[in-house]
């Protein structure tokens, strides 16, 4: 086929997808697999987003690869001792990059089957159903019938912070791991913060953490979150509440770093920075001038249920799309916006499952505690401590706890937070039942594979009516039973 | 504590208060007729389900009320008996033990209809599934009571809701089937030439007219006369209307046709069988239901006689008196007006010939009868005066065929003709 040709006249489509993340490639795929015929953008080499490339699965990576350090570590007091670990950060990174590629490739593959093109470049909005595409080898217009715009966010980096030196990281830049640093200063006690935070730790950085708020990880109910504090402030070096950062300059090697905490004001040397104070939304350079989109006052793109914009032509997903940043959330709008292309009634109304990954790691879905309290939502709570589970004493981590929050009068379930180890995986139950509208005796009446730790949330259930086997509650109130 | 309009029958989800026993400040007894309520085809009264004094009123004459609505609340020695014992509200909300539970699972049942429309569920719960179904038939699941527990809404509350949302629709769609021809033709100010009076249509009327529309324009209907001699009847009557008195019955010509109608629908089933139109089918019913017509200040009412064909002439006097006088008085329940396989409709005792009724929907047949004569008959090679009884045997021809219809109408009038004295003697 005559190249020239081809960038000469605009490809038309039914449905563009502007960004390959795990929105945007979900959304082209799902499309495909209804019977569209469907262009896919992307300005990276790679496709996948930052979920693949610089993110979710790379995160996940280094924390299981450093984590074998603590866990070396920690097996000594059960008899197994092991050498120091001997880290080679080549074979790390090279190892890590690895499953981006194997990844990343196959996104490439599933798209080529479904028949989806894939455009390397960089969308720009001509009007609401024209884009203008970027590639390395000239422009290519695209004239589509509907347009999802699933551009994603990128680490916020505060102008202050800005130095130009490498010293000062984002997440991006962090998670090459360009080397060990002797002490790492992270800036933003969030999910991105604390994970990273454990991996610089584990490979022996001398971590503080400082976060502007009260607690460290915010959205998270605190007694879910004390576990990962206890552990964090055992791993770490310092965490330090309410503190601020105000400058950041560089001196030689290191990072001069100027805060206020406690009332004093400090300044300290650091060797590397991370700072992991949020996202921005990718909003700048797409010509979304000259579409109807409008923006939310953070920059994000605002949408209706469907992940319809102010545009007719255009749906937004993932990121771009503003609420909570997670790649599943983009995952369930791609579904929704196709869905509604496709004539379709399709709308968000699905619960979003949380997990940080921290050690151990914090996953909740649902209603909190603090948002039942903020909205004045009657709840009733059941805890079970992991100190009570067989399983979790067996690998040793009785560091957890699995909440239930619960309709006092219908006994539904409200919300599920677990922190203990591999509560990413235990919360799907959580997210089921609620989805499911189950009520708490539900989950109590479901039998639990023993010995697991999913048995903790039958047991919080239990623990609801005051009767778990293995532990103890008294309730004051409550006559013998008859 | 409030009392709830509670169920009134199948196919009776709501009605009109036409009359209301207590006022605010009364005391009802449990089981007190509190108000009256006109549906369908009959009035009843509602009892009270509690003791105590009547703190509200909750509706007035002239309200369409539904299932599950607050009819009044009740303070006082109607307190249910549970409360005496104090059980703490946190155990008590919170037993899994399911016996505590199915109080609520009992409440919820009553007042499960609900008025299309109406949020009763402000915060619905129900699977993903359910939830992008009722987003795909565009229904609002805050509209829908959830039956399981915690409230969740399952495949069966939904279904439930398309079916009352369906039923609703059919009944407003009968009105629009009328509308075109009511806003083509312009309304008719009557007034201009002499003075009228209006009345709005009651209950009752709307459902006459409703039924007589839908066997109108979906019955196929062909009507068989013939005359029957009634004079054997009538001396029958004559002869045993005494003893009949004695016991305290009537004896009238009609618990003679009843019996002579059942007597021939056993040798016509087809005559006592419905047109499934859903499944395509046709029911023949193995029981003889009678419906009687019978004319009330208000309008036609059908109350039912059940298997007449076991039933002596007496118990079928008695029971149509009763009947009769309960229709009349309205007092008749829906239930006494369901599941007639035959309708006969006997204006003798007003008078007229041959007339063409129509059939009672899902019946097939229907039997009218006018007022008996004395006609010259010739019997053998003489002319005789004999009482002379109008038959007209309307039935769907897409059920029954003319000439069945003509046999039936034979052996009819032989039945009738040659009554076994039998039968009626006491």
């Amino acid at each position: 086929m005559g190249e020239i040709k081809f960038f000469m006249d605009p490809i038309k489509t039914e449905i563009v997808v502007v960004g390959a993340g795990p929105g945007g490639y979900a959304a082209a795929f799902y499309a495909a697999d209804l019977g569209k015929k469907v262009v896919l953008i992307e300005r990276d080499k790679v496709l996948g987003g930052v979920c693949l490339n610089r993110g979710c699965i790379p995160s996940k990576a280094l924390l299981y690869a450093t984590h074998q350090i603590v866990n070396a570590r920690e097996s000594a007091h059960r008899g197994i001792a092991f050498a120091e670990p001997k880290v080679e950060l080549e074979k790390l990174r090279h190892w890590k990059n690895s499953i981006l590629a194997k990844l990343t490739g196959g996104v490439s593959t599933l798209a080529k089957m479904r028949g989806v093109q894939v455009i390397p470049g960089r969308g720009y909005f001509e009007g609401s159903q024209k884009l203008r595409v970027e590639t390395d080898q000239g422009q290519q217009f695209i004239e589509y019938d509907k347009a999802i715009l699933a551009v994603g966010s990128l680490p916020a980096m505060p102008k202050a912070f800005d130095l130009g030196n490498p010293r000062v990281m984002t997440s991006t830049e962090a998670l090459e791991v360009p080397d060990v640093p002797e002490s790492l200063l992270v800036v933003g006690g969030g999910y991105i913060g604390m994970e990273l935070g454990f991996v610089y730790a584990a490979l022996g950085s001398k971590v503080v953490v400082v976060e502007a708020l009260e607690n460290i990880l915010a959205g998270a109910d605190q007694d879910l979150a004390r576990p990962v504090v206890a552990n964090a402030k055992k791993t770490f070096k310092e965490i330090r509440l309410k503190a601020k950062v105000s400058k950041m300059t560089t001196a030689g090697n290191q990072i001069k770093v100027a805060m206020e905490y406690n009332g004093q004001k400090l300044e300290e040397l650091y060797d590397r920075v991370l700072v992991a104070v949020g996202r921005v939304p990718n909003g700048a350079d797409l010509g979304l001038e000259n579409t109807k989109i409008q923006l939310d006052e953070r920059g994000f793109v605002k949408t209706n249920e469907q992940r319809l914009t102010d545009d007719p032509n255009i749906y937004a997903i993932g990121d771009i799309a503003g609420g909570i940043l997670l790649a599943h959330k983009a995952h369930k709008e791609a579904r929704i916006a196709v869905e509604a292309i496709c004539g379709g009634k399709a709308g968000f109304d699905s619960v979003i499952p949380a997990v940080v990954f921290t050690d151990p790691e914090l996953a909740w879905c649902g209603l909190t505690e603090t948002e039942a309290k903020e909205k004045g939502v009657p709840y009733e709570v059941a805890k079970f401590p992991w100190t009570a589970s067989g399983r979790a004493l067996s690998f040793d981590r009785t560091d957890g706890v699995t909440k239930i929050i619960a309709d006092p009068d219908t006994n539904r379930v409200l919300g599920v937070g677990i922190c203990g180890a591999g509560a990413g995986e235990l919360i799907a139950e959580a997210v089921l039942a609620i989805e499911m509208g189950a009520t708490v005796e539900d989950i109590a009446e479901t039998i639990h594979a023993h010995p697991t730790l999913s048995e903790t949330v039958m047991e919080a259930a239990d623990a609801f009516y005051g009767h778990a086997t293995h532990i103890f509650t008294r309730k004051k109130e409550e006559p013998a039973k008859a | 504590m409030d009392v709830k309009l509670p169920k009134l029958g199948e196919g009776a989800d709501s009605g009109v208060v036409v009359n209301i026993f207590v006022k605010e400040g009364d005391t009802v007894a449990n089981g007190q007729p509190i108000i009256e309520l006109e549906n369908e085809k009959a009035v009843a009264s509602i009892p009270s389900t509690a003791a105590g004094k009547v703190e509200k009123i909750f509706v007035k004459n002239g309200d369409r009320i539904s299932i599950g609505q607050r009819l009044i609340a009740v303070a006082g020695e109607g307190q249910p008996a549970a409360a005496s014992a104090p059980a703490p509200k946190a155990a008590a909300t919170k037993k899994p033990a399911k016996p505590a539970q199915e109080p609520e699972a009992e409440e919820v049942e009553e007042d499960a209809p609900e008025e299309e429309g109406e949020v009763v569920n402000p915060s619905p719960v129900a699977s993903p599934s359910i939830r992008r179904m009722a987003r795909e038939l565009e229904i609002d699941l805050r509209q829908i009571r959830g039956s399981e527990a915690g409230g969740r809404i399952v495949i069966a509350d939904v279904r439930n809701y398309i079916k009352r949302l369906m039923a609703a629709a059919a009944r407003a769609g009968r009105g629009k089937g009328a509308a075109p021809a009511k806003s083509a033709a312009e309304q008719i100010n009557f007034a201009q030439w002499g003075p009228v009076v209006k009345r709005p249509l009651t209950p009752l009327r709307e459902v006459i007219s409703r039924r007589m529309l839908e066997s109108w324009t979906s019955v196929v209907r062909v009507t068989q006369f013939d005359e029957a001699d009634c004079s054997r009847l009538n001396e029958l009557r004559k002869q045993f209307g005494a003893a009949y008195e004695a016991k305290g019955a009537k004896l009238t010509l009609t618990p003679l046709i009843l019996k002579a109608v059942a007597i021939t629908l056993k040798k016509y089933p087809i005559f006592n069988a419905s047109l499934d139109e859903v499944a395509n089918e046709i029911v023949v019913k193995e029981y003889f239901h009678l419906g009687i017509a019978v004319d009330t200040d208000q309008g036609l009412m059908v109350p039912v006689i059940r298997d007449v064909d076991r039933k002596s002439i007496l118990d079928l006097a008695r029971e149509l008196e009763q009947l009769a006088a309960k229709a009349r008085d309205r007092k008749i329940s829906a239930e006494e007006m369901k599941g007639g396989t035959f309708t006969i409709s006997n204006q003798g005792a007003i008078g007229g010939g041959h007339f063409t009724p129509v059939v009672n929907k899902p019946e097939v047949a229907i039997l009218g009868l006018g007022r008996g004569a004395m006609k010259p008959v010739v019997r053998g090679d003489k002319i005789e005066a004999r009482m002379m009884t109008p038959l007209a045997l309307s039935y769907d021809h897409r059920v029954i065929d003319g000439g069945s219809a003509a046999r039936f109408m034979v052996d009819l009038v032989a039945a009738l003709q040659e009554f076994k004295e039998g039968d009626v003697k006491i």
